[in-house]
């Protein structure tokens, strides 16, 4: 095989085919860690919280949120852009990087696609528990009833909407799970007891490593690459056209679509940083996830950062430019109204903030990859606040002008969709491999 | 609830002679065709192979049948079906307004046995078709859960009345040396006074002492040191091409508002044709609402209206010596020539009710030839005939233990009187306190025996509101409670026994019948007119005497001004949520009690914000702590408190109506003989506390500078009746337009030179669309639910030019300069959903629950909508609600929609929405509904006027006019082509189905530069 030398090993510490079953399948095969144990308990906690929270907002109904009469998203439609946003990183490394052929992805992609998946499942509490009655949350799909001849409305962005985000999150499910199979078949063989010789045996779907079962995993893998690459762009488009397609001046913008992909591809690498830096050290994956890998993604958000900062400033021209009072002063007042330190923690840690990744050192030091990475993720949750809450609150009639803030219910929701996050995401560490075993093994340098 | 099923009993009692739309066959209800087969000749009988064709008939018809019929709980036939009742079909009655002493004409709408809805009685001359906020709230107070449900011997239910009468009568018979006492309000009742005269008879040691919540007093002297009567005179203001107004709240608050407000309105809408309307001024030293119509405004302290007026009454010709005086500007001189040009249809009121004050404000308008014209005296108003002297002895009496018995007929001196403590101290020296009051209310509860009364909309009663006029009050439910007429108790107790089912019905046929009028026809129009004559009034006050006392008043660098507040008016019938729920008109807070400060006394004197607490001392008492509302338009040196909060009953209860506010009527005073509501000296202010958020539906401060709005002097309106709306926007439709050019087009018109802001509509809403009542804190978090709002904009007359953006204002502030904070001009502009045709919130919602009808209408389908509040967002207007939670059943309150009574008060025809829904106005489309199944019944057309809406109907200014576009010669196909009609954020090309019509101030461009500088 082709070996480039001038290339820097992309799995460092001269591991073997053996080191890398063995490393990946440790935390699998072992019981969990103490910091395994503290961080999933923590997890578990807030995932009460969301459980209880949910529970209280449909038991007492949405007024026990923050939510007016002129601001009707607040929180809960900023957390749904949040996470969406978050889940783009993972298809984009698993289906675009796959088909540019970029090797680094191999060590990270499991687990940014398992992200995705989970920040898919955070999304969709939203849309769905922010309905008043959510107990119909099923309405909005099309399907026959019996209610007479009632059916959707195809001009809805959020029908959009229910269409992208469903589509997303099979086909990443798809992708992820099929990515899985070869891995899941390596746990069954290096299973000592039944019940795990069983379940994995059974999601291993009777992998053999044939050269026929390769042949179709090779693509298959390439078609859902080719699936899942319009859907990086389309999904996250389709969320910003829910703003886009609207009257309210901030919202209907017709740079959105763009300026939202960019947005949550740099807030989805944030979040894959945040992940990483921590999963390589509790998992000791070092060696797999090395920081040329975390250096690679540092660029990413840096160009990414660039690109929604671009996007601020054209949108602060474009009204500007456009005349229109409305566009004017909603962009005024969300630079220096009352709303203004949220418009400038957006500023601050999503356009300039990434400006240090300009420097070496800063993309290549773990720990302030970390702290940037949290800083990214911030921003990014601000932005989509400053686009909800600032053009509500202040939009054509100043006579219905309000402020808006969460109260404890909304911040609990939040919060304890970080549980179900990290909760899932614990789970996955534990009893799936985090590193695409197979697919790293070809890219091996050392060989016996 | 112990009687629920009382509320069925005896529909069939109520007479139905009236204005009503009756009869079977409304809904197509013709049955099922079974006579017709089964009369066929040859009969069931008669065939074995029709069997078949029989059962399957029959079969299919019995389904039928069953599908028929909606599945409604606890519905009861009638056994008997009352003549004229058809259920699911709302019955008229012209009856009377019980919260207005004096009596104001109304039509209720009753369905199956329940009325419903208020509105004014529109063939009524005192009424105009409006009706004002607290009147339309006034229905819940029918289904008051605090009413009585049976009278009270000493603490004691008591269901049999002929206890309560040998009670009654072993106290009066017993009173031996000492007096007896009648209480009442102001006796606008032929048949109460009758019954009084009947039972003075029979105790002769009886006393009847007037009591009325808010004196007139001042007035009533004045007229009787002038003309020798001691009455209200009767105001035309419909007549008044000058209005100059010191003080005097009249579209509000003031003497008779609601039909004041109609008369104003009639001269406030220039036309094309007839570019003229009427100038108001408005001297006042709180923003009351009428002053925010005013053409021209002028702040000044209300001590300092009499010494004003006399310097009025120097320049249009009269002569006395007082100190001189004038408005910024030189106003003064100028009010004087528009007075002087407009003789005998011109109308000086004052809101003061000192008499020597009124006097020059008689004096003025005698100058002025105003008597005979907009003022009669020959015909006066029952307001009020309160004598604060006849009372005050009253008080001592009772104090002193000369009183056996005091009759309180309507009456709560304890709560409404300047010292009512001592006189509730007082009242326990008195034998026997007997209160006829239907619900427990300060005075009651030191009554040792209640009769209560019979809610108005349950009895018969003549009211005369204006000499010479009469209004009927007939039941229009069969009792709620065992309550008894007062007019009933009062004979009862003066020994008659009176015969026959509803003698007091009796009474009131023997009166009008005695009067000449017919019987039917008066009850059926609900009101009578007899000519009165009127003889011409002889001016002869001493003016120089009355100059003189003015001119020794003092006035101090801080006054206290008492005023009430539209919708709670006097706070006698304030315990009502709607009272409260509406906003009032300037300030937009709902609820809460406050003290209104200026800005510069707040910046400059008091160091105070808005929210703060402060403890008012004053002369006459003492609040401990109320919170701080900066008011614009408010003049310097003047603070004011509302009237009509701080009432003390059903305190064991915790919804937003108990412990609300403070009681400022023990900060009146009495001097000259007349309460004053006045303080205008050894008033301070202390700050005792701060961070109070109000419950205010309006916060932003400034409109933005914003072409929402449109307002334009008379001048330029002569000039270019286009004014303000000759740049339409240029715009392009990348769509077809809807097609309307079949049946209906819907659409609404607002006035905005007819609309004073008073918010009727907005209770008249609320009630007709079962509007849930949401309460103080889901106000605070601004999720009021009202349908239609009324914003309210200050602007800014500062060099020519109207300040309206925050910049310009600061500007201002920065420079010390406080002129622009006092001398605002404001602007009320109704905001309902607009039924835009390209409506924003259609094409968002995922589910198709709101829809556009082929008439134009933008619907909401409450069973379709599941909550993702996407419309909401997505409207420029923001005029959609959101059910946040369970506003019906609301453990928090048990009023309205929360106990078995208040629930009567729903429209039928409306749904009650349930939690996470969406809701709107829907153009009152169970009217249109209604309306078209009527026209369609009679086999005719719709014709422009059968379509009402609720807000409509309640305006007393006919200011929102509705109707088929469509409809080439309807007012409103010609109001969409009005010069002054424009629409509202036309330029997003929603296309709204509401017009607005620019608002017109007759004024004068240059004066506006000369009046920014005082």
């Amino acid at each position: 095989m082709f070996e480039a030398n001038i290339r820097k090993p992309l799995v460092t510490g001269g591991k073997t085919l053996t080191d890398v079953s063995n490393d990946i399948c440790r935390p699998i095969e072992n019981k969990p860690t103490k910091l395994w144990w503290l961080g999933f308990s923590i997890s578990f906690l807030l995932l009460m919280v969301f459980v209880g929270t949910i529970g209280w907002t449909t038991w007492e109904g949405i007024g026990t949120w923050g939510v007016n009469k002129s601001v009707m998203w607040g929180w809960d439609i900023t957390n749904f852009v949040f996470w969406v946003g978050i889940g783009h990183a993972g298809t984009l490394i698993s289906a675009i990087l796959l088909l540019f052929r970029q090797k680094w992805r191999m060590s990270i992609n499991r687990s940014a696609e398992a992200m995705t998946i989970f920040a898919v499942i955070c999304a969709a509490m939203f849309p769905l528990f922010h309905m008043g009655r959510v107990w119909l949350g099923y309405w909005p799909l099309p399907l026959p009833n019996a209610f007479g001849s009632l059916w959707v409305n195809f001009n809805s962005p959020l029908l959009w909407d229910v269409f992208a985000i469903s589509t997303y999150f099979s086909v990443s499910l798809l992708f992820w799970y099929l990515g899985l199979i070869p891995d899941i078949a390596t746990v069954r063989d290096r299973a000592t007891s039944k019940a795990r010789k069983f379940w994995y045996g059974f999601f291993a779907m009777g992998w053999n490593g044939s050269a026929r079962n390769w042949h179709r995993y090779e693509v298959v893998a390439l078609i859902l690459a080719g699936v899942s690459t319009p859907l990086v762009l389309s999904v996250h488009t389709i969320v910003s056209m829910d703003f886009a397609t609207s009257v309210i001046p901030g919202w209907h913008t017709t740079i959105f679509p763009p300026y939202f992909v960019a947005g949550a591809i740099f807030s989805g690498f944030g979040m894959v940083l945040t992940l990483l830096v921590i999963a390589r050290s509790v998992l000791n994956l070092q060696d797999y996830i090395t920081v040329e890998h975390l250096e690679a993604m540092t660029k990413v958000v840096m160009l990414t950062g660039s690109m929604v900062g671009l996007a601020y400033l054209t949108e602060f021209f474009i009204a500007f430019y456009s005349g229109v009072e409305y566009e004017q002063y909603a962009f005024r007042n969300r630079a220096f109204g009352p709303y203004w330190w949220a418009y400038w923690t957006m500023m601050s840690c999503n356009l300039l903030a990434p400006q240090v990744f300009w420097f070496k050192w800063a993309r290549t030091t773990p720990w302030f990859i970390f702290i940037m990475s949290i800083i990214v993720n911030i921003g990014m949750w601000f932005e989509r606040f400053v686009i909800i809450v600032t053009s509500l609150h202040r939009d054509y009639l100043p006579s219905s002008w309000v402020m808006y803030s969460a109260t404890w219910v909304e911040v609990g929701i939040f919060l304890g969709t970080m549980g179900l996050f990290f909760t899932a995401f614990f789970l996955f560490s534990k009893f799936l491999p985090v590193v695409n075993m197979a697919e790293i093994k070809s890219i091996l340098k050392s060989r016996e | 609830m112990t009687n629920s099923n009382q509320y069925w009993k005896g529909l069939e009692e109520i007479e139905t002679s009236l204005s009503s739309t009756t009869n079977q066959g409304e809904f197509g209800d013709e049955g099922l065709p079974l006579d017709e087969v089964f009369s066929d000749s040859e009969g069931l009988s008669s065939n074995r192979r029709d069997f078949l064709k029989y059962f399957g008939f029959s079969v299919s018809a019995v389904a039928l049948a069953a599908c028929n019929k909606a599945p409604v709980k606890y519905a009861v036939p009638y056994v008997e079906k009352p003549e004229n009742v058809t259920p699911g079909v709302p019955l008229y009655y012209a009856t009377n307004c019980g919260i207005y002493n004096e009596g104001y004409p109304i039509v209720a709408k009753v369905r199956e046995g329940r009325p419903i809805k208020l509105d004014g009685n529109d063939r009524s001359p005192l009424a105009n078709g409006g009706l004002s906020a607290a009147g339309q709230a006034s229905i819940l107070s029918l289904y008051d859960v605090h009413r009585l449900p049976n009278p009270v011997i000493n603490g004691e239910e008591q269901e049999d009345w002929a206890e309560v009468d040998k009670a009654v009568k072993a106290a009066l018979n017993g009173a031996g040396s000492k007096g007896i006492r009648i209480v009442t309000r102001t006796v606008s009742s032929p048949l109460l006074q009758n019954a009084i005269n009947r039972f003075k008879e029979a105790y002769p040691n009886t006393e009847h002492v007037v009591y009325d919540p808010i004196s007139y007093s001042g007035i009533l002297q004045a007229n009787e040191q002038s003309f020798g009567k001691k009455v209200i005179p009767n105001y035309h203001f419909d007549k008044a091409e000058v209005v100059v107004s010191f003080g005097a709240d009249f579209l509000g608050t003031w003497v008779s508002p609601t039909r004041f407000a109609a008369d104003y309105a009639q001269l406030r809408r220039p036309t094309e044709e007839d570019p003229t309307m009427s100038r108001h001024y408005q001297i006042e030293g709180l923003m009351s609402m009428t002053g925010s119509n005013a053409d021209y405004r002028y702040p000044m302290n209300d001590s300092k209206h009499g010494l004003l007026l006399a310097n009025l009454y120097n320049k249009i010709g009269g002569s006395v010596s007082v100190p001189s005086m004038d408005l910024p500007a030189n106003a003064l001189e100028k009010i004087a020539a528009d007075l002087k040009s407009a003789k005998g249809k011109s109308l000086v009121v004052s809101s003061s009710n000192d008499v020597n004050v009124q006097v020059m404000v008689n004096a003025i308008n005698d100058i002025l030839g105003n008597y005979g014209s907009t003022i009669n005296v020959g015909s006066n108003l029952n307001i009020s005939a309160y004598d604060e002297a006849s009372f005050n002895s009253f008080a001592s009496d009772a104090g002193k233990g000369n009183i056996a018995a005091a009759i309180m007929i309507g009456v709560n001196p304890v709560y409404h009187h300047s010292k009512g403590g001592a006189l509730a101290e007082a009242l326990k020296s008195v034998g026997t306190v007997i209160s006829t009051s239907m619900t427990m209310d300060e005075t009651t509860e030191g009554a040792a025996i209640v009769a209560p009364d019979d809610h108005w909309l349950e009895s018969w009663d003549v009211k005369e509101p204006v000499s010479g006029h009469y209004i009927f009050s007939q039941p229009v439910i069969s009792k709620v409670f065992n309550t008894r007429s007062v007019i009933h108790s009062l004979y009862a107790w003066a020994g008659d026994d009176l015969a026959g089912d509803q003698p007091v019905m009796d009474l009131a046929k023997a009166y009008v019948t005695g009067m000449g009028a017919s019987w039917k026809q008066s009850i059926h129009d609900g009101f009578y007119s007899k000519p009165v004559a009127t003889e011409p009034a002889a001016f002869a006050a001493n003016v120089s005497a009355a100059a003189s006392s003015i001119a020794s008043g003092s006035s101090s660098d801080v006054e206290l001004v008492l005023y009430q507040k539209v919708g709670v008016l006097d706070g006698t019938w304030s315990l009502n949520p709607w009272c409260h729920e509406l906003p009032d008109p300037v300030t937009k807070v709902a609820y809460d009690n406050y003290v209104t400060v200026a800005k510069r006394d707040a910046d400059e004197v008091f160091k105070l914000e808005n929210g703060d607490f402060v403890k008012v001392t004053t002369p006459n008492g003492t609040i401990d702590r109320l919170p701080v509302l900066i008011q614009p338009g408010q003049a310097r040196g003047t603070i004011g408190i509302a009237l009509g909060f701080g009432r003390k009953v059903n305190e064991q209860e915790s919804n937003d109506l108990v412990d609300l506010g403070k009681n400022a009527y023990p900060l009146t005073s009495e001097s000259n003989g007349s309460t004053s509501y006045v303080v205008s000296s050894g008033v301070s202010l202390e700050k005792v506390g701060s961070g109070y958020t109000f419950a205010q539906t309006q916060t932003h401060w400034s409109i933005e500078g914003r072409d929402t709005i449109r307002e334009a002097t008379l001048g330029e309106y002569e000039n270019n009746p286009k004014v303000r709306n000759e740049h339409a926007p240029h715009i392009v439709s990348l769509w077809n337009e809807h097609d309307y050019s079949k049946g209906h087009h819907w659409g609404m018109a607002i006035d905005l030179n007819a609309c004073n802001g008073c918010g009727s509509c907005v209770v008249s809403c609320s009630i007709e669309n079962n509007v849930p009542i949401v309460g103080r804190d889901e106000i605070r978090r601004r999720r009021e639910m009202h349908w239609i709002r009324i914003d309210r904009y200050y602007s800014f007359n500062s060099g020519g030019e109207a300040l309206t953006k925050e910049k310009a204002i600061d500007a201002k502030v920065d420079g010390g300069e406080y002129d622009h904070y006092e001398n605002v001009s404001t602007m009320h502009v109704p905001v309902m959903c607009q039924h835009c045709d390209n409506a924003p919130c259609e094409t968002v919602c995922p589910v198709l629950a709101t829809t556009h009808s082929t008439e134009g209408l933008n619907q909401m389908t409450y069973n379709r909508c599941i909550g993702t509040k996407y419309c909401g967002n997505n409207c420029p207007y923001k005029v959609r609600r959101f059910n946040w939670f369970r506003y019906n059943l609301n453990s928090k309150y048990n009023y309205h929609f929360n106990s078995e009574l208040g629930r009567m008060v729903l429209n039928p025809d409306v749904t009650v929405r349930s939690r996470g829904v969406m809701e709107k106005c829907s153009f009152c489309v169970q009217n249109i509904q209604m309306a078209k199944l009527k026209a369609k019944r009679e086999n005719r057309k719709l014709s422009d006027g059968d379509v009402t809406t609720a807000c409509q109907r309640s305006c007393p200014t006919d200011a929102i006019v509705f109707g088929d576009r469509n409809d080439q010669n309807s007012r409103i196909a010609k109001l969409f082509n009005n010069n002054r009609s424009y629409k509202m954020l036309e330029e997003t090309d929603v296309k709204p189905s509401v017009v607005y019509m620019t608002k017109i101030r007759n004024k004068e461009m240059e004066q506006e530069t000369t009046t920014s500088h005082s």
